[in-house]
């Protein structure tokens, strides 16, 4: 295949597509003419990459193209969000690279268009196994971060109704279960993300832990985190009111004021069943567990100065059928009538742009090494067997 | 010697028509799934290609495994290997245990050469499946003994093996160094790809095996004069 060739024939058809739209939306072109224009060095060298590294300036040109994460910051934007498979993907090929595409491009624009002195919106990513919600979630909190927000990402909710191996009483409240061991985890990896800003928030309320440790109003929020993550016991709680916390103070008018994104992967997990049991063997309900209850209140949206990106993810969940993937059959009657309002963003497997771009990523950096998977007939036979589902084509890819 | 007598047998045709066996008669072609062959024209075969095709007209054909595919990413080595590896008949297992291999064979390589300067790249094999094919060969012993009894005595002799024979006993070897010889929690996958890892390098314990088996056959030349085949 023609590399050289190729780029040149779609770098016409970009340009001819630009000037139709030209008279269109001035601002577009000129954005995407400095884009272009800023990376003509890697553009002439790869058509499935883009040295645009900033979620805030992707726009449809970006369409397919993958751009890197810086490897630096990794460790502090998803520290427990990105999937397990990209993360060995990234450990191998030494960079992380994100495919941009089009829900990802959707949703962004939703949140620079928003008016965050209204009560935030929710937004819910759909779509079959393997398509692709959880990476473009992870584009958006990186859109966030840079913007400069604050990120309140859950990793997978599903974790957190299902094999548990501590189970205690909940100090707090009579009929509550805590969960120390994933709350605490939970609070570690909030405090990598968000170091900055925890200096900076003040407590509204005392909260009393024990009979000898309390936490005064007016501390500041990091004081809070090390009380969970040192007190194991009372993580759970901090939790809830950690969450507190920051629903009453996003989004003020105040100095301080920051913008608040909370992102729960697998969120039908809150309104499902768990396999969770208590001493008399029977089954834990989803609202008895503390920070499943926290959560389900920070989700409702009672409060401002923020945005709600939320997934629906069929692996790991509980006791659902397979073909199981609309919002309705995964969150079931509660958890949708809770969820109402909310934008649907629907996620599918690769177009065929994408597709190519994959490929050619692949490609680059040496994943294919099968030489019949690098000949035509061998990358129709990839799309027949993957039918272009993004997980499908990794799994295939990584034993070929 | 089946094939060779299959020549002098009489046109045979079963009583009963069953839809597969594991044992045929010699009478029985192998099939054939590459669809390339097919595709040559008929100016283009040559005389043992046209023979064969003359004969599958009037000659039955075999019935094909459900594992072999008309792809060209179907290997029968690496079927082989899934079948040696198979217990209690839980193909569904052993090919993920292979797949999973190949697949953390080509993750090492692939980390070696991105992280590698751009001399040394060249040098770095990352194709997982000539990687196995190269390990395979490396293990594959090249003379063997054989246990033949004279007066009361039984003798080891060294004794010329075929290609199959070191095939299986290659992959026998490898399989047993990774069940036995190795840590109780790691995965197959994992023991696996290290010990063919080390077999491409003409390193680690199988290779050590095969060493001591042409010792042994050295030691013992003088033998050899005790095989009459």
């Amino acid at each position: 295949m023609n590399l050289p060739r190729l780029y040149h024939r779609l770098r016409l058809t970009v340009v001819q597509v630009r000037s139709l739209h030209g008279s269109s939306n001035v601002q577009q072109v000129e954005t995407a003419a400095v884009a272009a224009e800023s990376d003509p060095v890697s553009s002439q060298f790869s058509v499935f990459r883009t040295s645009e590294n900033d979620p805030a300036c992707h726009t449809d040109l970006h369409a397919g193209q993958y751009y890197t994460l810086p490897t630096a910051q990794l460790r502090t934007l998803f520290p427990h969000g990105l999937p397990y498979r990209f993360q060995m993907q990234i450990k191998t090929f030494n960079e992380a690279c994100v495919m941009v595409r089009q829900p990802a491009l959707e949703l962004i624009s939703y949140l620079k268009k928003a008016d965050y002195s209204r009560p935030a919106l929710r937004y819910i990513l759909y779509g079959e196994t393997g398509c692709g919600k959880t990476m473009s979630l992870c584009h958006a909190l990186h859109f966030c971060a840079t913007q400069g927000w604050m990120v309140l990402h859950i990793p997978d909710a599903h974790l957190w109704v299902k094999n548990c191996r501590e189970l205690l009483p909940s100090s707090s409240r009579p009929g509550r279960l805590d969960q120390p061991l994933q709350a605490s985890l939970w609070l570690k990896n909030f405090k990598t993300t968000n170091d900055r800003f925890l200096s900076k928030i003040k407590t509204t309320q005392r909260y009393v832990w024990t009979k000898r440790e309390t936490t005064e109003e007016g501390r500041p929020l990091g004081e809070l985190v090390d009380q969970g993550v040192a007190r194991v016991k009372s993580s759970s709680d901090v939790v809830g009111a950690l969450l507190r916390e920051l629903r009453l103070q996003a989004g003020g008018a105040a100095e301080g004021a920051f913008r608040l994104a909370v992102a729960v992967d697998g969120v039908n997990a809150l309104w499902g069943r768990t396999t969770l049991k208590k001493e008399d063997k029977s089954e834990v309900l989803p609202e008895e567990l503390t920070l499943v209850h926290n959560l389900r209140k920070m989700l409702r949206n009672d409060w401002s100065g923020g945005a709600i990106l939320t997934t629906l993810s069929h692996t790991g969940s509980l006791y659902k059928p397979r073909s199981a993937y609309l919002p309705m059959e995964l969150l079931g009657e509660e958890g949708f009538d809770t969820m109402d309002p909310f934008v649907p963003v629907p996620v599918s497997s690769y177009t065929e742009k994408e597709f190519e771009s994959c490929y050619l990523y692949y490609m680059d950096r040496h994943w294919l090494q099968h030489p019949h998977s690098q000949t035509e007939e061998g990358k129709k036979e990839l799309i027949f067997l993957s039918n272009r589902n993004p997980s499908i084509l990794e799994r295939l890819c990584a034993t070929l | 010697m089946a094939a060779s007598i299959s020549s002098l047998l009489k046109p045979w045709i079963p009583r009963l028509s069953l839809v597969r066996w594991t044992r045929y008669n010699p009478y029985y072609l192998e099939p054939e799934p590459n669809k390339d062959v097919y595709m040559i024209p008929e100016s283009e075969l040559t005389p043992e290609q046209k023979q064969l095709k003359e004969e599958k007209l009037t000659r039955p054909i075999k019935a094909a495994l459900s594992s072999t595919t008309s792809s060209p990413f179907d290997d029968p080595v690496i079927s082989k290997f899934i079948n040696m590896i198979m217990q209690d008949g839980n193909k569904v297992l052993s090919t993920e245990i292979v797949t999973q291999t190949l697949e953390a064979i080509k993750r090492r390589q692939v980390e070696k050469y991105h992280k590698a300067p751009a001399a040394e790249r060249e040098a770095i094999e990352c194709n997982p499946y000539t990687i196995f094919h190269q390990a395979l060969e490396n293990c594959k012993p090249v003379i063997g003994l054989a246990n033949i009894q004279k007066g009361s005595r039984t003798y080891q002799v060294p004794i010329p093996l075929t290609e199959k024979r070191r095939r299986f006993l290659a992959m026998k070897w490898i399989i047993t160094e990774c069940r036995d010889n190795k840590h109780r929690r790691t995965h197959m996958y994992e023991k696996l790809s290290q010990e063919l890892l080390s077999a491409f390098a003409n390193e680690g314990n199988v290779i050590k095996r095969k060493h001591e088996l042409h010792k042994m056959a050295e030691a013992n030349r003088a033998y050899a004069h005790f095989r009459w085949w």
